[in-house]
This record gives structure tokens, C-alpha cells and sequence, in this order.
């Protein structure tokens, strides 16, 4: 009753301080804006957005090259020849999404009609909707190429016994005929095509797993982020109530000290769900009638809800450690900034943590930032349910209760 | 009058500083007791081992009966805190601020309105009490402060330095409020100051705290009459070898004795032009005559120092008040 009597009136004095209103539920919505414009500017073609394919041409024959010339043509796939060798060790370093490999009897089997197989290879973590992308770009410039192949090679056959043909057999050669044979070859290229494309994807932890795109990380970072920055209000909540002396003027109340913590934890879990809500409900409306691609939510709402809840109150208990450990108002400032900001960036909030592996490696697993990301990227972005992101709460669990301990063995009652 | 607080050997250590060092003192019921003493002395201390904001180091005290060390959460339900920091949330409204410590207290609808009312009467604000607080004068602040106090209708009310910066109108409400509660409520109070004019004026029984430590307690007659026939001041220019002695054998004289010198600033800050600017301290010596009969006392200390030629650097006659009870005993002025 007490704790609820505390909460209450906190949230009360946050709502009469416009400053903090504008931080908590304005801000987040300007950077997503902010951020999703951007994201749309290089996705307009402002930049070469061609999907990089890196191509490994054991065969080197003529039908591989107009192969290669063709996709090139083609648009949509930017080709570079590379190493059998360099592909795989580029592939397993993350550095490249995919490969396409074009075998060794490609040409030959061109030319003589049999089925040859191109091999795309892309990464566990390459994104989905870009690989198929890929697949259809190859798929459509082999198959032309194919079917200009055969129908050559029928045409090409069909003169040579038009010529050697008696008088009498002539008929069967007429332009009817010619065409009702190119309309049956090109069937049969589609029913048994010449090229096959077939797709792998060495070591695939999980066949869900997918590369978000820029702009769909955008909400689910700035999310993180700003529900993390609600810490500093815990704090500093603390922190005026012990300058005001009002915290010795509920010390001397016949209330716990779990309760009086409990009543400072409350309004900043309730602002953080208040405020997700918002970003959430602007991700979805919002976005769209600005023009963006508005966010989705994922396929499983308790998984998002769960993953939420935890998240604000890390982000609670987060705020009792930096009150716990700052003394000054400079102090909380400071250590504010350096935990919320310095650590959602290193976390991923701000770029895309898959982006932050390939640079710092294992270091942004250790930040709760990292996981709160990962769960609601994997939930919203990928579709992923709550048994697949288990791991990821987990360990914001553990942050959570690490935070809460030091929070409680620090605190300064007196 | 049944003790409402018993005080026992109360400590308060940080590390190796002893902030209050094992005091002792009983508060009647319906008793106004005053803890005078400077800034610093343990007041605030003191009071907030009482009231269980910090846990004492070693002793203890009895509220109402209860053992603080035992059962604090029954004291505190007997007692109310009035500190020294405007405790109140500058946005919200005072009603807004009362009627959330009344439901810190666990009261709620009809009761808790009627007692924010009363509290808002008794302070006379009840015509404001819808403005933010950070609207207020620092009188009406501290009006404020006092009615969250009250709320819970405390049997025992530590009020601590509760006019520090309040102009004198407000001052002067304060101390009627605090009368009539005394008077027609039969609250017991416990006023820490260290205005010494409002401790007189308040207090039945005075405890003057310095340095941690009670160092006087009873009524405020009986410490004036610690002054005796009254105290005399008198600055010389040396002292000779048995002077204090033969002072002491005048007559009218009860006492002689060296009042304890000034330390000299050390030799670092001697060096800092600042300090060196300062007008320098006086060095010549005050003895402090205790006198059974002030003005045969004068006559005869400046005759005798006449006739040893020792020359007179100031004369200072203390009136009969705490604030001379304080110097007499402490040799230090209450607001230094």
C-alpha cells in the first residue's frame, strides 16, 4: 500500500514535469522518424543497393561467362568473381551473406543439353528476403539462357534434317510445325530445366534466423534504448527525494525500506510500459502514415509482452545501481550517460548488434542492451516465438537480479 | 508524568568520528523538551536515531515504551518527524503533499480528509492549500512541513530546527501552533534549535548538546541560575602567576578562570595573503568571574587589577540567559 502510494505520487510529479514527458515519449518517436528517413534515403537508390554476389566459376567456359555476363546485365545482383577458397573463409567469417557457385561441367553440359546445378551458398544469419532475391535473379537469367540454348540447338537440328530431308518429307518442316516444336521445348525447359539452383546454408543453427534490415531494427533498438534511459529517472527520482529530505521524512514512516525501493521501482517500470506502448503503437500507425514501412510486431505477443516486461525492469533495477552508486547530481548525470547511452550503443541499439559483432566480437554479449535487442529483434523482425528467444531472456534475467543485488547492497539508506 | 521517551546511552559512530556520544534524557508526556546546541553538535542526530531514519550505533531509547532498537515500527506509528529540510514535493500541491504522507501513515478516504483539514487549519493555509508548494514563501513551506507532521496524529513530535529561515510572522505561527498543540492536544514535543530565544520561550526542560555530549539538563531557571550572581567577562592584558586565586578570594567573586584561548591558524594559512589580511585574532587573555553578587563583583575586580596595574582590554557582563549558560559552559557562543 505504501509502495503503491509512493509510485503514485511519482508518477504524479512526472507528470507535471514536461521535460521528462518530452524525453520519455517524444524523443524515442523523433529518433525513429529520424532514423527510418535515413534508412529510406540509402534504401532509395542513393547509394548502389544492388545485392552484392560473390561468384566462383570452376567451369570458365563460355556459357559461364555469358552467364556471368547476363546477371550482370540483369540488374539487381552486383557480381564479383572470387576464390572457391576465399568464398568459404569469407562466408564463415560473416563477411560476405552468400556465394553462387557455377560447377565445373557448366558449359559442357549447356551445350549438350544435360541438367547442370548452380550452388547458392549463404550464410545461417544471411537475410532471407535478400537471398531469395538472389535466387531469383540467378534462377530467371539461367533459365533464359537455357532455353536460348536449347531452342538454338532444336532450331539448329531441325535445319540440319530439313537439309538432308527427301522432297516428299519437306512438309514436315513447315513454319508451323518449326513453331509448335519451339513451343514444346520451351515446356519442357520449364518442367526440366537446364539449370538447377541448389540452395544451402552450411552450419544453419535455425532456419528462421534473418538479418534485419536497417530500418526494421530502428524500433525495436530505440525501444531498448529508451526504455533503459528510464533508469536515469529512477535515479534521479532518488536522488531529489534524498536532496529534498523527504526520503528521511518516509524513513521515519513506519514503512520498509523494501516498500520506500519498491515505490522508487514502480513509476519507472509503469513509464517504461507506457511508453513502449506508444513507440509500439507509432511503429505501427504512425510509420506507415509518414511513409515509412511500419514495424511489425512478430507472431508471438506473449513472447513480445514477456521480453517487455523484462526488459523495464532491468532497466528499473539498472536505475537502483546508479543511485545506489552516484552521490552528486553530476555523478548520476555522468554515469547515466556513460551506462544508458555508452551501453545501449555498444548493446545495439543503435547499430544493428550483427553489425557490432562483426566488429567488437563477443564484447556486445555482454551488455543486457545486446539481449534486449536480440529478443525483440528475433520476436518482432524475425518472427520468432518465445522458446526460440528463451536464452536471450534468460540473460536478461540474470542481469536484472545482478543489478537488483548490487543495487540493494549499495544503497545508502542513512 | 510517565516518561513518553527514555533516552539510554545513545552512540553514533561514522568510522572513528563520534557524532553522539551516549546521551541520556527523559521526555514527560505533555512535556516540550528542547535540545539546544550549534550547529553540528548532534542534534539532528540524535533525533534521527529516534525517529529510525539511521540506526544507532550502540544504546538505546524507549518510545512510549517501545524499544527503538526492537520494536521501531510501533514507535514510529507514537511519533512524527518535522525536519529540518522542507520535506515536501515542490510540483504538487501541500494538500497534493498531505494527503500523500497521510496514506504513507496508511490513512485513507473520509478519515484522511478530515485530518488534512484539520492539519491545514491549524497551520492556516487552507485557503492556498491547492497551489503547487514551490509557490510558497519559506514561512508557508515550513507551515507545510510542519502539517505533514501532524497527520497522523503523533503522541511525541520531534520538530527539528523548524524556523530555520522563516520570516517572523511565519516564525511566530509556528511557535503558537506549537503551544496549542502542546496546550490543548497534549502532544509532547521535542524542539531542537539553536535559537536560544525560542527554546526559553517553548521548553519546560532544556538539554544544551555540544559536541555529541548533554552537557546541561534541566529546567531553563535552574540553568540560568548556573550563572550564579551572574558572569563577567573581563580581558586582560596578561596574567600573572596566582592571579586567578586572589580573583577568586574577592569578595562577590565565586570563581576565576582562564577562558580557553582561540587556536592560532596553522602555519600554512598564516602564509595565505586572505588570512593575512584578516584582522588578526585577539590573543590577550579573558578570565571568566563567576559572580555571587555581579556588581560587588565588578567593583572589586577592577580595583584589585587596578592595583596589580594590570590593564583591562574589554569587560563583558553576561545577561541571565541560555545563551550565556552556553558560553559559561562551553566557552563558545551558540552560533559560531
Amino acid at each position: 500500500m505504501s509502495a503503491l502510494s509512493i509510485a503514485l505520487k511519482d508518477i504524479q510529479i512526472t507528470l507535471k514535469d514536461r521535460g521528462a514527458l518530452i524525453q520519455l515519449f517524444l524523443l524515442p518517436l523523433l529518433f525513429i522518424v529520424a532514423y527510418s528517413a535515413v534508412a529510406a534515403a540509402f534504401e532509395a537508390g542513393d547509394v548502389d543497393a544492388r545485392i552484392p554476389l560473390p561468384v566462383v566459376d570452376l567451369d570458365g567456359g563460355s556459357e559461364a561467362q555469358a552467364l556471368l555476363d547476363a546477371l550482370d546485365m540483369a540488374g539487381g545482383v552486383q557480381v564479383e568473381l572470387i576464390d572457391e577458397g576465399e568464398a568459404q573463409q569469407k562466408l564463415e567469417a560473416s563477411e560476405i551473406a552468400r556465394h553462387l557457385t557455377i560447377p565445373e561441367d557448366f558449359t559442357e553440359g549447356i551445350l549438350e543439353g544435360r541438367t547442370v546445378t548452380l550452388r547458392l551458398i549463404s550464410h545461417p544469419d544471411a537475410n532471407l528476403e535478400s537471398t531469395e532475391a538472389v535466387r531469383l535473379v540467378v534462377e530467371g537469367v539461367a533459365q533464359d539462357m537455357a532455353l536460348e540454348s536449347q531452342i538454338l540447338a532444336s532450331l539448329q537440328q531441325m535445319g540440319e534434317m530439313q537439309a538432308n530431308a527427301p522432297p516428299e518429307y519437306q512438309e514436315a518442316f513447315a513454319a508451323e510445325k518449326l513453331i509448335s516444336q519451339a513451343q514444346s521445348q520451351f515446356t519442357q525447359s520449364r518442367d526440366r530445366p537446364l539449370v538447377t539452383i541448389a540452395q544451402s546454408v552450411p552450419g544453419q543453427e535455425s532456419e528462421k534466423e534473418e538479418l534485419p534490415g536497417t530500418a526494421e531494427v530502428a524500433v525495436p533498438g530505440f525501444t531498448v534504448l529508451f526504455v533503459f534511459l528510464t533508469a536515469q529517472a529512477t535515479a534521479r527520482s532518488i536522488y531529489d527525494e534524498k536532496k529534498l529530505g523527504s526520503f528521511r521524512r518516509l524513513m521515519a514512516a513506519p514503512i520498509s525500506k523494501a516498500s520506500l525501493l519498491a515505490g522508487k521501482i514502480v513509476p519507472n517500470f509503469i513509464t517504461a510500459l507506457i511508453q513502449v506502448a506508444v513507440i509500439f503503437v507509432f511503429g505501427v500507425f504512425g510509420l506507415g502514415l509518414l511513409g515509412f514501412t511500419p514495424v511489425k510486431l512478430g507472431n508471438d505477443p506473449l513472447a513480445l509482452v514477456i521480453t517487455i516486461l523484462l526488459i523495464a525492469l532491468c532497466s528499473s533495477a539498472l536505475g537502483v545501481v546508479i543511485a545506489a552508486l552516484a552521490r552528486t547530481e553530476s555523478q548520476i548525470s555522468g554515469l547515466s550517460t556513460f551506462l544508458l547511452w555508452g551501453l545501449g550503443t555498444l548493446g545495439g541499439s543503435i547499430i544493428p548488434y550483427f553489425i557490432l559483432e562483426n566488429m567488437l566480437g563477443p564484447i556486445p554479449r555482454a551488455l543486457p542492451h545486446y539481449w534486449a535487442n536480440k529478443a525483440l529483434d528475433d520476436i518482432m523482425v524475425r518472427g520468432m516465438m518465445l522458446a526460440d528467444v528463451s536464452l536471450a531472456l534468460i540473460m536478461l534475467l540474470g542481469f536484472t537480479l545482478v543489478f537488483f543485488v548490487v543495487g540493494l547492497w549499495r544503497f545508502d539508506f542513512d | 508524568m510517565p516518561a513518553i521517551l527514555e533516552v539510554d546511552q545513545l552512540v553514533k559512530k561514522y568510522g572513528d568520528f563520534e557524532a553522539v556520544k551516549g546521551i541520556s534524557f527523559n521526555v514527560d508526556e505533555g512535556e516540550v523538551f528542547g535540545l539546544l546546541g550549534p550547529n553540528g553538535a548532534g542534534k539532528t542526530q540524535t533525533i534521527s536515531m529516534l525517529t529510525g531514519v539511521i540506526p544507532p550505533t550502540s544504546g538505546t531509547a524507549r518510545i512510549a515504551g517501545h524499544d527503538i532498537r526492537t520494536e521501531m515500527n510501533e514507535a514510529k506509528k507514537i511519533n512524527g518527524l518535522v525536519p529540518q529540510d522542507l520535506a515536501l514535493y515542490p510540483t504538487l500541491s501541500a494538500r497534493a503533499n498531505l494527503n500523500f504522507f497521510g496514506r504513507i501513515y496508511g490513512l485513507g478516504g473520509k478519515d484522511l480528509k478530515e485530518r488534512v483539514e484539520d492539519v491545514l487549519r491549524i497551520v492556516a493555509l487552507t485557503e492556498r492549500a491547492d497551489e503547487a508548494v514551490e509557490k510558497y514563501s519559506g514561512g508557508m513551506k515550513r507551515r507545510v512541513n510542519i502539517a505533514a507532521g501532524l497527520l497522523h496524529h503523533p503522541r511525541l513530535l520531534f520538530l527539528d530546527e523548524p524556523t530555520v529561515g522563516v520570516d517572523p510572522q511565519s516564525r511566530n505561527h509556528i511557535f503558537e501552533s506549537v503551544m496549542r498543540l502542546n496546550r490543548e492536544r497534549g502532544m509532547s514535543i521535542v524542539y531542537t534549535s539553536h535559537y536560544m530565544e525560542e527554546v526559553e520561550l517553548l521548553c519546560n526542560r532544556v538539554a544544551i548538546i555540544d559536541e555529541g555530549k548533554i552537557i546541561a539538563l534541566d529546567t531553563i531557571k535552574n540553568l540560568i541560575a548556573l550563572l550564579g550572581g551572574g558572569v563577567i567577562h573581563v580581558g586582560l592584558e596578561r596574567v600573572d602567576d596566582g592571579l586567578l586565586e586572589r580573583l577568586s578570594a574577592l569578595p562577590g567573586v565565586e570563581e576565576a578562570v582562564l577562558m580557553p584561548q582561540p587556536a592560532p591558524p596553522p602555519l600554512a594559512e598564516q602564509e595565505d595573503p586572505e588570512v593575512k589580511e584578516r584582522e588578526p585574532v585577539t590573543t590577550t587573555p579573558i578570565i571568566k568571574v563567576v559572580a555571587v553578587n555581579s556588581q560587588q563583583a565588578i567593583v572589586n575586580v577592577i580595583g584589585f587589577l587596578n592595583e596589580q596595574d594590570i590593564t583591562l582590554t574589554s569587560l563583558e557582563i553576561l545577561e541571565p540567559n541560555l545563551e550565556s549558560v552556553f558560553l559559561h559552559l562551553t566557552g563558545k557562543k551558540l552560533r559560531e
